[in-house]
């Protein structure tokens, strides 16, 4: 039992932890590109590693946190937006997006696996990081814009390229973190301290 | 808490309504400008209401001209694919709809303390113990992660001095693997402090 309330003590903080991480690494410098309402940062690189190391629902449940506070009055998004009205601005669909995102990648990268492969973590990313994030996103944008969805779009093709670079750089972080703090993880009956399982 | 918000401490009747009731007529009035059809009166009269409030919360003209300054991106973008694909009319119906309620949703952020907003939440949240979701402990994520902030911002802002002190260039994987890594350690220091101090 107490084991049980340790380890869901642990979750939280790790929740809260990445909702941290998501706002934190939206900091540095906020890329507003020419003519386009959302900036480039490390942010949406965050919801990818959310998902990739802490698995479907806490990764889910740490962007979800970081909307709550944002809702709240925090200036927690990149380039220091915050406030309940980004979720009636174009970028709705996105932060809604971000959610699920996390979710997806956390899943491609966990369901039934014991460590992160490279491959999952790049499909994860992808999928669930650009993908899914898209899928909310354009259609959101479109509907409050009034702009047709093809043209939506077709405006949301420039983020591509940062959006690919940001699979690979989660690519090699999640498996550098992986070598370097394993515990970090949250993988289901993944030996904690391989050392000792292998010495019994 | 208060430093990191966007509040704009004062004592008007907008100040001073419950968070939730605010929260409340938002949304009633964002649905009645994105449902109801476009009209010069419907506008009109949404401006006016605008206008009206941001006086009434004592803010003034400068606040409400700095709301829409914050979105001078997003309003150019609007205009730019929104001619682009839309007949005039339209375009700048579309941009006055949803200029006006995210500066309606500005006043919201302005004049309500994020704890009030927090603790509103944590009410329209408690439906969530249906589904085995505790609302207190959403909370306790909410805090953990506002506290959790600057503590990450801080190990960042340490790894990029390491990082120019050594002379290398700022390489984004010599800065987030650390960045992962302490703040994980981090979390799991902070979980045990809450169960060695009794939480839960």
């Amino acid at each position: 039992m107490t084991t049980e309330n340790n380890s869901s003590l642990r979750d939280l903080t790790r929740i809260a932890t990445f909702t941290a991480l998501i706002a934190v690494l939206g900091l540095p410098g906020a890329i507003p590109l020419f003519g386009n309402a959302v900036p480039i940062t490390l942010q949406t690189l965050g919801v990818m590693l959310a998902g990739a190391v802490l698995g479907w629902w806490r990764g889910a449940a740490s962007v979800l946190a970081l909307l709550l506070l944002v809702a709240a009055g925090l200036p927690l998004l990149s380039g220091g937006r915050g406030g309940i009205g980004v979720f009636f601005g174009p970028s709705v669909g996105y932060l809604i997006g971000f959610v699920f995102g996390a979710a997806v990648t956390g899943l491609i990268v966990h369901a039934g696996a014991t460590k992160p492969t490279w491959l999952r973590v790049a499909l994860g990313s992808f999928v669930g990081g650009v993908l899914t994030v898209y899928l909310f996103g354009i259609p959101l944008q479109s509907v409050v814009t009034g702009i047709p969805l093809l043209g939506t779009a077709y405006a949301s093709l420039i983020f591509l390229p940062g959006d690919l670079v940001k699979v690979a750089l989660s690519t090699a972080l999640v498996l550098a973190v992986w070598r370097a703090y394993p515990k970090a993880f949250s993988f289901p009956r993944a030996p904690r301290i391989p050392a000792v399982a292998a010495s019994q | 808490m208060q430093a990191l918000g966007l509040y704009r401490p004062g004592s008007s009747i907008l100040h001073r309504a419950p968070a939730g009731g605010k929260l409340i007529g938002l949304f009633v009035l964002a649905l009645a400008a994105s449902v109801l059809p476009a009209s010069l009166v419907l506008l009109g009269s949404l401006s006016v209401i605008v206008v009206v409030l941001y006086l009434v919360a004592g803010l003034g003209f400068r606040e409400l001209a700095g709301q829409v300054l914050m979105i001078r991106w997003l309003i150019l973008l609007l205009t730019i694919t929104g001619l682009l694909f839309l007949p005039l009319e339209d375009a700048l119906a579309n941009i006055t709809r949803m200029v006006l309620v995210i500066v309606l949703a500005g006043l919201v952020t302005l004049t309500t303390r994020t704890s009030d907003l927090l603790n509103a939440f944590e009410v329209a949240l408690s439906p969530l113990r249906l589904v085995r979701v505790n609302p207190e402990r959403v909370s306790l994520v909410l805090a953990l992660s506002i506290r959790t902030v600057p503590v990450i911002a801080g190990f960042a802002q340490q790894l990029r001095d390491a990082q120019r002190s050594r002379g290398g260039r700022l390489s984004i994987r010599a800065f987030v693997v650390p960045l992962l890594v302490l703040s994980l350690r981090h979390s799991d220091d902070l979980a045990d402090a809450l169960v060695a101090r009794g939480a839960d």
